[in-house]
């Protein structure tokens, strides 16, 4: 199912979950394993100097300090490395989203497995802003391929898959991100739970739609996965139709949780990766953060 | 010891000397071997009389020594009013030095020199609007720095930025191979969001040849393609060369003429090779004095311009936005408090102060000048090559603290720098001082604001 796939990791314990799914997922696919590092932030101006994104220190990024950050990369994964010997170490210097999407292009991965946020795993839970790195947020914009998420450690088991939720905002991105999830369940030969959430958070507002609103909508949502997708599956049988009304990120990570979800697959389509701007914005990133199974965001149709 | 293994009079000209300057880290044994290296007086002293001509004898001898430079100089106040950081004093005890002495001059004398030209000057040519003869301290502080480049006295990371220069044609390592396919890129990420859109390289007869910073190939590939989408959104016939694209000249910070005129004459090449009317010139200050403004003359070229008309980015929108090309969502205008870093490369020294002015009164509802502003605004404090020497880092960011209080004093939390330079240097700011403001170049803010024709919008 995957033949390349690229890790992409800070190399701190925030990644660890992420870390576990990679080389899982390498060693059950045979698939090529890139795990690759950002070193360093390019900072003074023009020079040479970046910013060590470990330590915070301003230091020269050759060739002697990349192989001092590969030591360090090769005991962080010692045991995983191990059992999968074939496993490509790679660092870069530069903006990190950027060179994560180089690196993907370059190898032509056909997945990106990372964590949600080394900044917000770092910093004590009382200050979290509950939201996901920027990194994720510009290369789950970017990327050709899907980006697989492994925020918390419960989520880390990529093994023996019995249900996959396809949640859709039945746009053109999900389009991509139900072929996707089409194809997981059928190699996988799973369940295939196909899901929307109506979204009811007008109600916060001051708007209280009545009840048969809501239910007309949920029930033209129902009717909208049977025209939109149901034709597209060719036979494959082993599928649900849901659709719950709420807060869309709530009701997909409690529908998740109810399906015992091995995967969540959804759309990344806000255009807006300032962080600052974007922080409450995303439904996938807020599912990214509360999952407690990986969760793969899926843009374009090419790499599926 | 006459010359070191990596300080020395010679420019880089291999692979293996700029790997080796890059090797040493932090350029300590550059500098080491720069407290031994010899002057060659003789050739110092006959460089100096073929080049120093009378515009510079001249200002050397009728400076009065009034001290009216002073306090224009943005390095004497933020120093204590050090009168070590006069203007004046700073050019006539290198520079006049070194004339008055015949270029009889020793080591520690070069070495104090280096320190002065790179760490107490930015040439940002503020003084010589308040010399009362018009005395130009920034463009004398350039030609100091060509012969302390000649005799091997230069920071080490201007020696590795011009030998940058003299090995790829461009301030970074990357080839045109490089270049090319990140344009690539660039066009293959917008595809989705802009159906149509198209990086065209090596057009002939183009309306506009766009030219850049290496920096941003490198690391900020993205401004590549803010460009590439507001050109389109304004229906720009437009083309980037897969050869001289780099306008910037880290070898004009380093006073290594002769990479300079070897990386304007690559940019001069594509305009006769690809025949545009004009060029626009990337969100950079220095890229725009090196390309634009000084090198016609290092290339020799009588008109004392470019072979083609060539305008700052500032003046492309300004006029896409007079015109139409751009129009922008007054819905989307800036609402907050916003102010303008003025680059002195292009404002001060190429008279654009307006054209920003008119971009601000298209796009903000609050725009705050700072004071002083526009030909008289002050250096972002990193200008000159200053941004990145690690060995006056200290130095650096002392002179950050005017800039940081001018734009406190506007009370904006938002500037808009549109020149890498600046935008360093305002980023470094507020890494240094932790005020809470936010930088940005021009694109990512038009393409937030602008409105997108019916036609270019992808279909949903």
């Amino acid at each position: 199912m995957f033949t390349k796939v690229l890790f992409a990791t800070s190399a701190s314990p925030c990644c660890d979950a992420a870390a576990r799914v990679a080389f899982d997922m390498a060693e059950r696919y045979s698939a090529e394993l890139v795990t690759f590092h950002v070193l360093g932030v390019p900072s003074r101006g023009y020079s040479q100097t970046v910013t060590d994104v470990r330590t915070g220190d301003q230091v020269e990024a050759d060739e002697d300090y990349n192989q001092w950050v590969m030591e360090e990369l090769k005991i962080t994964y010692e045991k995983q490395l191990a059992d999968c010997p074939e496993c490509e170490l790679a660092t870069g210097t530069g903006v990190p989203y950027r060179e994560v999407l180089r690196k993907a292009r370059e190898i032509d991965a056909d997945l990106i497995v990372m964590g949600a946020s080394t900044t917000a795993c770092e910093i004590p839970e009382s200050h979290r802003r509950g939201v996901a790195g920027s990194t994720l947020q510009a290369v789950a914009k970017s990327s050709r391929c899907p980006v697989l998420v492994v925020n918390r450690p419960s989520a880390s088991y990529w093994g023996g898959f019995s249900n996959v939720v396809f949640a859709t905002d039945f746009s053109k991105a999900s389009d991509s991100a139900f072929q996707f999830a089409l194809k997981t369940a059928k190699e996988m030969g799973c369940t295939l739970n196909l899901f929307h959430a109506v979204d009811i958070t007008g109600v916060h507002a001051g708007k209280s739609p009545d009840q048969d609103a809501i239910e007309d909508q949920v029930m033209a949502a129902r009717k909208k996965i049977r025209e939109k997708y149901v034709w597209q599956m060719d036979g494959f049988k082993e599928y649900d139709i849901d659709v719950w009304e709420g807060i869309p990120y709530v009701e997909i990570v409690k529908f998740a949780r109810e399906k015992q979800a091995d995967l969540i697959i959804m759309a990344h389509h806000t255009h807006e990766i300032d962080a600052e701007k974007a922080a409450f914005g995303s439904t996938l990133e807020q599912v990214l953060l509360r999952a407690t199974c990986p969760v793969a965001s899926v843009n374009r149709p090419d790499k599926i | 010891m006459p010359e070191g293994t990596l300080c020395n009079k010679q420019p880089v000209t291999t692979q293996e000397q700029l790997d080796a300057l890059l090797k040493d880290k932090g350029g300590e044994l550059y500098y080491k071997e720069m407290e031994s290296l010899d002057v060659d007086t003789e050739k110092l002293w006959a460089s100096i009389q073929k080049t120093c001509k009378s515009r510079t004898k001249t200002w050397l001898d009728i400076c009065a020594h009034c001290g009216l430079c002073a306090d224009s100089c943005f390095l004497y106040d933020v120093n204590d009013k050090d009168p070590k950081q006069v203007p004046a004093y700073k050019i006539q005890s290198t520079l006049g030095e070194i004339v008055k002495r015949k270029g009889k001059v020793d080591n520690e004398f070069m070495r104090m020199c280096m320190e002065t030209a790179w760490s107490k000057c930015t040439c940002c040519n503020r003084c010589a609007m308040y010399c009362p003869y018009g005395i130009d301290m920034g463009v004398m502080f350039g030609y100091l720095r060509g012969l302390l480049y000649s005799q091997g006295f230069v920071p080490w990371e201007l020696k590795i930025g011009s030998g940058m220069h003299r090995l790829y044609r461009a301030q970074m390592d990357v080839t045109s191979e490089d270049f090319v396919d990140t344009c690539e890129w660039m066009a293959e990420e917008a595809e989705e969001e802009w159906p149509g859109l198209t990086i065209p390289v090596d057009k002939e007869n183009a309306d506009i040849i766009y030219c850049i910073n290496a920096r941003e190939a490198k690391h900020y590939p993205e401004d590549i393609s803010e460009a590439a989408t507001l050109f389109h959104i304004a229906g720009e016939n437009w083309t980037v060369p897969s050869n001289g694209w780099e306008m910037t000249s880290l070898s004009m910070f380093a006073g290594d003429w002769e990479a300079c005129r070897m990386q304007v004459e690559e940019v001069y090449a594509a305009m006769d090779r690809l025949k545009p009317k004009r060029m626009v010139a990337t969100e950079c200050g220095h890229a725009f004095r090196a390309t634009v403004t000084e090198g016609p003359y290092w290339a020799g070229l009588e008109s004392g311009k470019p072979p083609v008309e060539s305008i700052h980015y500032v003046e492309w929108v300004a006029e896409a936005l007079r015109t139409g090309k751009l129009k922008i969502d007054p819905a989307k205008k800036i609402k907050e408090p916003v102010t303008y870093q003025d680059s002195c490369n292009y404002i001060r020294n190429a008279g654009l102060r307006d054209c920003a002015r008119e971009i601000l009164s298209y796009i903000a509802e609050d725009f705050r000048e700072m004071a002083p502003n526009g030909d008289h605004n002050y250096c972002c404090g990193g200008g000159g090559g200053f941004n990145g020497i690690g060995r006056y880092r200290k130095q650096r960011n002392k002179a950050l603290e005017k800039k940081r209080d001018q734009i406190l004093a506007t009370g904006c939390k938002l500037v808009i720098a549109p020149c890498h330079n600046c935008w360093d240097a305002i980023r470094d700011l507020e890494e240094e001082f932790d005020v809470g403001i936010r930088w940005t170049f021009l694109k990512p803010l038009l393409l937030d604001m602008v409105i997108v024709p019916e036609h270019l919008k992808p279909e949903e």
